[in-house]
């Protein structure tokens, strides 16, 4: 994973007594941001941060056992409580398809089974989804000594992903060290949420009409 | 308000260079021009410019209220049948607003007029927000101004905090502008980090590259579904591309919301006018096929034949006539006396309905043409920026000028 820039710092006053205009409040803004460091930057938000420890397992057990060896930074209670979890989170988060082709298409043939969630709804069995491959545990930065966790879900190239596909992996069972980013919770998907990878069908829908600008590469704006 | 002479940091460049204000120069013309700068005192930006233009946008949200739910306003200002519910859906959902400018005409006396009010895609952000703070901070330092110098400037912290008010804690927002323009980019770029600065997730996708997908919604250029879309990229045009039937299903949440497209539009212009008659900041305006015949000789439409008459002086003094989309100065012509006494160069939007607006002829300092810019962001004037013209029609290649207060 890239380091990338942090976002600048928003700037201070230079001095004292620029902050303040005696008796009365001050019309401009105590900070402002004044850094413009190109699209590259915002397009590659924020999952390329600081490095936690991580562990994944294919299942409970294995983590329990990996737990009882007693080498890592987890317990066997954080086994059963994270991957509790796992399930939970899997099951809100999880890419959702209209077919079984789909599905098996982005994971694997055999990799998908039908939106439990979906059931009971109108429509319900229609929707699948892929099958939860294991979990990921990882350290929780910040001080708060904690672990948290991401479900795993086998992806096209044989891997496995975490449900928003922001992170892959060749395997399920191992240890490392992965972008911090790697354990923020992808987006509900039971509804059709925002951010999850998805099947671009078309681009280039926008930008074409010109009733405002008199050519191209001129501002919008005004 | 008045026109000072100042030494410019001698640095100014490089800091822009640094700062990745690359646009501080363009077409080979000084664009930020720090050699003079706006002076104003505490009163004129808090009566004058402050107050008045947080009641405008009031007023603008009470003419919305009114046209987003009007067949006919709908029609003149020329939005397209499909995408009326769409509209008038996010009136109804109250889907709060982020920013805007409000161009005034305004000499330091006497009430500001509103000229127009780019409520969708305003740009020159960046300058009003940041490198104009810089410049007052520097300048300060500097020994330039004195301390008790100030400026009105909390557009980056009201962005901040309006972020913050109007999306769910940590939210992705998605920015699309066209990459290959830079003021367009510094625009989005400064409303991203207020964005990140209020917790919030910002990506940047270049407009063209937003794709639709199989299920319907949009995704951005890595393919990612785009939850909300801040767009530098007018409504007008949102509603007339290939995409423009898929917006309403997409699910996706648009800042500016879709209402906004009644409130650039100049066709509200005449409707502020119907609903305000004689606000001290407002000029008359009418729909220029109401008045065409009457401003050479013939007949008012009946509906506005009351208005048009109490509005004759200011009309026989002056008008402007210009295009209900438009930016930027293009397609405005400016009649005084009756006789045309200045046209934009650049006419490309003409194919369009025409507004009819008295003339609030902009004030002449300096040999420049000062018009102020009014941030809105909420419903509250958070700022300033001072933009100045060799023509009495600002246009694109206007140059901004620092302002600050003193008393």
């Amino acid at each position: 994973m890239t380091k990338i820039a942090k976002p600048p710092q928003p700037s201070q006053p230079q001095d004292a007594a620029s902050t303040a205009t005696a008796g009365r409040p001050r019309k401009r803004a105590q900070r402002t941001a004044l850094l413009l460091a190109g699209s590259a930057v915002l397009a590659l938000a924020a999952c390329r941060e600081e490095q936690t420890e991580a562990a994944a397992f294919p299942d409970e057990a294995s983590c329990i056992a990996a737990a009882q060896a007693g080498s890592l930074f987890f317990t066997e209670a954080d086994c059963r409580a994270q991957f509790a979890a796992a399930q939970q989170e899997h099951l809100e988060t999880a890419p959702r398809y209209a077919s079984r082709e789909l599905c098996e298409q982005e994971h694997g043939a055999g990799a998908c089974g039908a939106d439990p969630a979906a059931t009971g709804q109108q429509g319900g069995g229609s929707i699948f989804m892929p099958l939860l491959m294991g979990y990921m545990i990882g350290s929780m930065l910040g001080g708060r000594g904690g672990v948290t966790q991401q479900p795993l879900v086998r992806n096209a190239s044989g891997g496995f992903s975490n449900p928003s596909g922001r992170a892959s992996f060749a395997t399920n069972a191992g240890a490392g060290r992965v972008a911090q980013g790697t354990f923020t919770r992808g987006p509900t998907t039971m509804g059709q949420p925002a951010m999850t990878q998805a099947q671009v069908a078309q681009r280039g829908g926008f930008g074409a009409s010109n009733t405002s600008r008199g050519g191209a590469g001129r501002s919008v704006g005004g | 308000m008045k026109r000072i002479s100042l030494p410019e940091r001698p640095d100014w460049r490089a800091r822009a260079a640094e700062l990745g204000f690359t646009f501080a120069d363009m077409g080979g013309a000084p664009y930020w021009d720090e050699s003079s700068a706006y002076r104003f005192t505490l009163r004129q930006i808090e009566d004058d410019i402050e107050d008045p233009s947080t009641e405008l946008h009031a007023m603008i949200r009470e003419a919305v209220g009114r046209a987003a739910q009007s067949e006919e306003w709908l029609t003149r200002m020329a939005i397209p049948r499909p995408f009326w519910d769409f509209i008038a859906q996010s009136w109804r959902a109250g889907e709060p607003e982020l920013y805007g400018r409000m161009d005034l005409s305004y000499d330091g006396t006497g009430p500001a007029k509103l000229l127009e009010y780019n409520a969708d895609t305003p740009t020159s952000l960046y300058e009003s927000a940041s490198f104009q703070w810089l410049w007052l901070e520097e300048q300060q330092a500097a020994g330039v101004l004195g301390p008790e110098t100030d400026q009105f400037n909390a557009i980056h912290e009201a962005l901040v905090a309006r972020w913050a008010e109007i999306t769910a804690e940590g939210e992705d927002i998605h920015f699309a502008a066209f990459k290959e323009n830079p003021e367009d980019y510094a625009t989005v770029e400064a409303l991203a980090w207020a964005a990140r600065e209020a917790g919030l997730g910002a990506h940047f996708t270049d407009l063209p590259q937003i794709g639709l997908t199989d299920q319907g919604q949009l995704a951005d250029s890595e393919s990612r579904v785009i939850g909300t879309l801040f767009k530098l990229y007018p409504w007008e045009d949102m509603l007339r591309d290939e995409f423009a039937p898929q917006l309403q299903p997409s699910g996706t949440r648009f800042i500016e919301p879709p209402w906004k497209a009644l409130v650039s539009n100049k066709a509200i212009l005449p409707l502020l006018w119907e609903m305000f008659p004689g606000h001290p900041n407002l000029l008359p305006a009418f729909r220029e096929e109401d008045v065409a015949d009457a401003l050479s000789g013939g007949s008012p439409a009946p509906s506005v034949a009351r208005a048009f008459e109490a509005a004759t002086d200011a009309l026989s003094r002056g008008y402007v006539t210009k295009p209900i989309f438009s930016r930027e100065g293009a397609g405005v012509t400016i009649y005084e006396s009756g006789a045309e006494t200045e046209r934009a160069p650049d006419d490309d939007y003409t194919q369009h309905a025409m507004i009819v607006q008295a003339l609030a002829k902009l004030p002449q300092m300096g040999g420049a043409y000062p018009v102020i810019g009014a941030w809105i962001v909420g419903e509250r004037c958070a700022g300033m920026g001072v933009r100045e013209d060799e023509s009495p029609i600002t246009h694109n290649l206007s140059r901004f000028k620092p302002h600050y207060i003193e008393d």
